[in-house]
């Protein structure tokens, strides 16, 4: 399987990267701005994805709400995200509705601040603040990763506080914010374009120049990536007790940076993780879930970011009538003799074939393929990445992945962040 | 300071380009699979979808919740999850490895009235998965432990479930809104005494009673290049035989509660969200006028940022993330269903704009919003349905509940047909007025406000 891709670089410095497939008369746009709330200034936390939301309330020639009604009137399904290392506008459209798709992102992305007001962003400020309370707050463990951040970055640091930000720095958000974020962060010299679909390179090029191509605004200069963190040297700790159903633990461990001279390292790390907790067969899962049934599951995973350091987690939720200090130096005796013995072949082969189907998976959407080529082409500058993923994990070695282990997810390097439930006293009172 | 951005964007603004027409979309169709029968009756569909590497199997079995012994309702779902749990051949620990080392996804549930096996896996490792899977469904040992762990993982997550707003007002509402008598009354997956009360005898028992291929049906999509499917198909599930017959999965009704319409506060001190659920009685996917116009009033009132909910509540207010609106149809009739989280403080005017929104539905949709609706239903098609899985799912959708192979395409041909007035018809004719109401959220809040907007009687419960 390879999947042939197009690039070009407008003058401006807009980026893009097609990669045509007319197996479906769709086509999928996505652009990554290569701003996130890792940019984020204190006290303008959660800034970035406040600013997202602004960018479907109209712009120079484009009315509020026009944006979504005009491309889901055409049969298109489309949205936005925001995350610690950038910010990502997509839609799938049906074939012949590909230049009105550009046409309007090209007027939010060029003439936004034309429409934007203080009514829109009172509006969108008061719909940001429900997202928070739905996904964050009103939620049973809802703040544990917002605590894992926080506690495992210091203060001042990128990923120290979360994408949603905080209610206080949502109502400090001024219209004068919102002009310098734009005039600061988007601009074509700083974005990525992926197109993926029923379409050739030369015409998508010749449509992007064509809509695109007026755009002058600059960027303000990118800074370079913060210095890596190294593993934690002790164990730190935040209790939380809270109105929870059950304990649950959150080992955070930092990572390599995913990118640049430790993109290896971050893939072996994460590896590492899959093996200990991703398979049924693994430690994790095979021990302390399945024979001794002392957690009702344990998830792993790995996150990877750009800015010097990566995280990996491990959450355990306890099951009842279990110590949760017990389990966790349970936990902790399966990552001292993973990080001591490294993985089995058979571990290494399942979690190998598994991310090859989670990858193969993945690509077979229009609207991830096109997702995972922006991902790669902003923030690693490598398009070709979707072409060279297995490759370059069929390169890790056991031996690798026990170093990954040994260096990063040894016990004394995690953050644990314990949820403990609140008895029916503390309820009461 | 502002002056100085603007005229940076201004500039932009003087080269920009004339607003684009949208080129009209050909025809499409849902792709129709390939139809055969296996040696044991088994139906299977298979669709050969260039491209998409990784294969899409989903197969179903005719099992029925309502089957389920009353006292040790949860069963079923038990059962199904522990299929590739061990098998006579593998022990539960062999079978997880061979899965996940051929890159192997399974995953088994239950819906009203199917047991649904879902696989993905690399084409490549097809023929050794589809052994794998009929050797689930076929010989499932329910080792004594494994009863065990999953009883009480289950019971673990019943409470999780209870602290999910979601998901705590979904099992309220199905209490309200069905009569007591009905299985849909009832959680799926049980509660904490009939979980608690499974015995493994109790799993082998409803495998042994109702698993059977009699009436099962396999969907099959992907890349089918150079892969004999009939033949692998035949030796694997084709080959599955028991002694038992199928007992009957013929569409039941799920009676209402005599007292359904009213309004029901599930209460949680301190919560700074109300998580609202209005449902009310629709037709299912055959009532006589056509499903068409159901999931273009769905999108119109609440499938969108621009639909009428949202305009509203979102947009204008402030109130919400967002509140979606929809159809949830079951055997026979359906669930019109409005659900989202609002700001504590905004709950009783939520509420009231909410049903005044839903009442002015019955005095006529805009042609600008019917065209916006088909349009958006009829032209993301193509989109919605250009993976293996997607078409498999659909497949197996219309396969499960014995609806036509063609009913994904006649809906959507129906659909570019309508008109206002259709839409309108189809509201009034078949989708009841008679609201109930839950909110889960903190009831002291609002609970007197609410009862003056006469929405029916309010009842308080307990978290």
């Amino acid at each position: 399987m390879h999947f042939t891709l197009e690039e070009h670089t407008l003058p401006n410095g807009l980026r893009v990267v097609v990669q045509p497939d007319d197996t479906t008369p769709t086509v999928t746009v996505n652009l990554w701005v290569g701003v996130g709330s890792r940019h984020e200034e204190a006290g303008r936390t959660g800034f970035a994805h406040l600013f997202e939301h602004l960018m479907f309330q109209g712009s120079a020639n484009v009315d509020n709400g026009e944006h979504f009604q005009a491309l889901m009137g055409v049969g298109g399904r489309l949205n936005a995200t925001t995350w610690f290392d950038r910010t990502n506008y997509f839609e799938t459209i049906p074939s012949g509705a590909l230049e009105l798709a550009l046409w309007l992102e090209a007027d939010r992305h060029a003439n936004l601040l034309a429409a934007v007001n203080q009514a829109n962003l009172d509006n969108q400020r008061d719909v940001v603040k429900e997202e928070k309370r739905q996904r964050y707050d009103n939620q049973p463990y809802g703040q544990a990763l917002s605590t894992v951040y926080a506690t495992i970055f210091p203060k001042g640091h990128p990923y120290h506080h979360p994408t949603i930000g905080s209610m206080e720095d949502l109502d400090a958000a001024s219209v004068q914010d919102v002009h310098d974020f734009f005039t600061t962060h988007y601009a074509p010299d700083n974005t990525v374009m992926a197109i993926v679909g029923d379409v050739t390179a030369e015409r998508a090029f010749a449509l992007v120049e064509q809509y695109f191509g007026h755009i002058t605004h600059k960027a303000a200069p990118r800074r370079g990536p913060v210095a890596p963190l190294p593993p934690l040297t002790e164990p730190v700790r935040v209790e939380v007790v809270d109105e929870v159903p059950n304990d649950r633990i959150h080992l955070a461990f930092r990572l390599p940076a995913e990118g640049g001279d430790t993109r290896r390292d971050f893939l072996a790390a994460s590896m590492a993780l899959d093996c200990l907790g991703g398979l049924s067969f693994s430690p994790l899962e095979q021990h302390l879930v399945l024979d001794e049934q002392v957690a009702n599951s344990i998830d792993v995973g790995a996150m990877g970011f750009v800015d010097g350091v990566s995280l990996g987690l491990v959450v355990a939720d306890v099951a009842e009538g279990v110590d949760t200090d017990e389990l966790e130096e349970q936990i902790c005796a399966e990552l001292t003799a993973f990080a001591d013995e490294g993985p089995t072949p058979e571990q290494m082969e399942a979690v190998r074939a598994q991310a090859e189907r989670g990858w193969l998976s993945a690509l077979a959407a229009k609207d991830e393929r096109a997702d995972i080529i922006g991902h790669y082409t902003c923030l690693h500058d490598d398009p070709e990445y979707i072409n060279t993923f297995l490759y370059r994990l069929a390169e890790i070695t056991p031996d690798d992945v026990r170093a990954a282990a040994d260096r990063w997810l040894r016990p004394q390097s995690r953050a644990a962040v314990v949820y403990r439930a609140a008895d029916e006293q503390e309820e009461v009172a | 300071m502002s002056d100085t951005s603007m005229s940076d964007t201004g500039a932009s603004t003087a080269s920009v380009q004339p607003r684009p027409e949208v080129r009209a979309p050909g025809e499409w169709n849902f792709p129709q699979p390939r139809e055969l029968v296996l040696p044991n009756g088994i139906r299977a569909l298979v669709h050969d979808v260039p491209g998409q590497y990784v294969i899409s199997v989903r197969a179903t079995v005719p099992v029925a919740l309502r089957h389920e012994p009353r006292e040790i309702e949860g069963v079923a779902w038990i059962m199904a999850r522990l299929l590739d749990e061990g098998t006579r051949t593998h022990s539960q620990r062999e079978l997880s490895e061979l899965l996940e080392r051929r890159g192997v996804a399974i995953g088994a549930g239950m819906s009203e009235a199917a047991l649904g096996v879902d696989m993905d896996v690399p084409q490549r490792n097809l023929e050794e998965a589809l052994a794998l899977l009929t050797e689930c469904l076929s010989e499932p040992v329910f080792a004594e432990t494994e009863v065990a762990r999953l009883t009480r993982t289950r019971l673990a997550e019943i409470e999780q479930e209870r602290a999910s707003a979601g998901r705590r007002a979904l099992k309220e509402w199905a209490k309200t809104y069905y009569d007591a008598s009905s299985r849909a009354s009832r959680p799926g997956s049980g509660t904490p005494d009939t979980v608690a009360a499974i015995t493994r005898q109790a799993v082998v028992d409803f495998h042994a009673e109702h698993v059977h291929p009699e009436g099962a049906t396999v969907v099959v999509a992907g890349d089918l290049t150079g892969v004999d499917v009939d033949a692998l198909l035949a030796g694997s599930l084709g080959a599955w035989t028991t002694s038992g017959r199928t007992a009957s999965v013929e569409p039941a009704p799920a009676p209402r509660a005599a007292d359904a319409a009213r309004v029901v506060l599930v209460d949680r001190p301190g919560s700074v969200q109300s998580e609202i659920l209005i449902g009310s009685p629709g037709p299912d996917r055959r009532v006589d006028s056509g499903w068409a116009p159901f999931p273009i009033l769905g999108y119109v009132i609440g499938g969108a940022p621009n639909a009428r909910i949202d305009e509203v509540l979102r947009e204008d207010k402030g109130y919400t993330y967002g509140i979606r609106a929809g159809f949830r149809p079951r055997q026979i009739g359906s669930a019109f269903t409005v659900s989202g989280s609002v700001r504590a403080d905004s709950t009783v005017d939520s509420l009231r704009l909410l049903t005044q929104i839903l009442g002015e539905v019955g005095t006529g949709l805009t042609e600008q919003e019917t065209r916006a609706g088909v349009d958006f239903m009829t032209l993301t098609a193509p989109g919605r349905y250009d993976t293996a899985d997607a078409i498999a799912d659909e497949t197996s959708g219309l396969a499960g509940d014995n609806l036509p192979l063609t009913f994904t395409s006649d809906v959507i041909a129906a659909m570019r047909e309508l008109t206002p007035a259709d839409l309108d018809a189809a509201w009034r004719e078949h989708v009841s007025q008679e609201r109930t109401i839950i909110v889960v959220g903190d009831a002291q809040l609002y609970r007197d406000e609410v009862e003056s907007l006469g929405l029916g009687p309010v009842t308080v419960v307990p978290n």
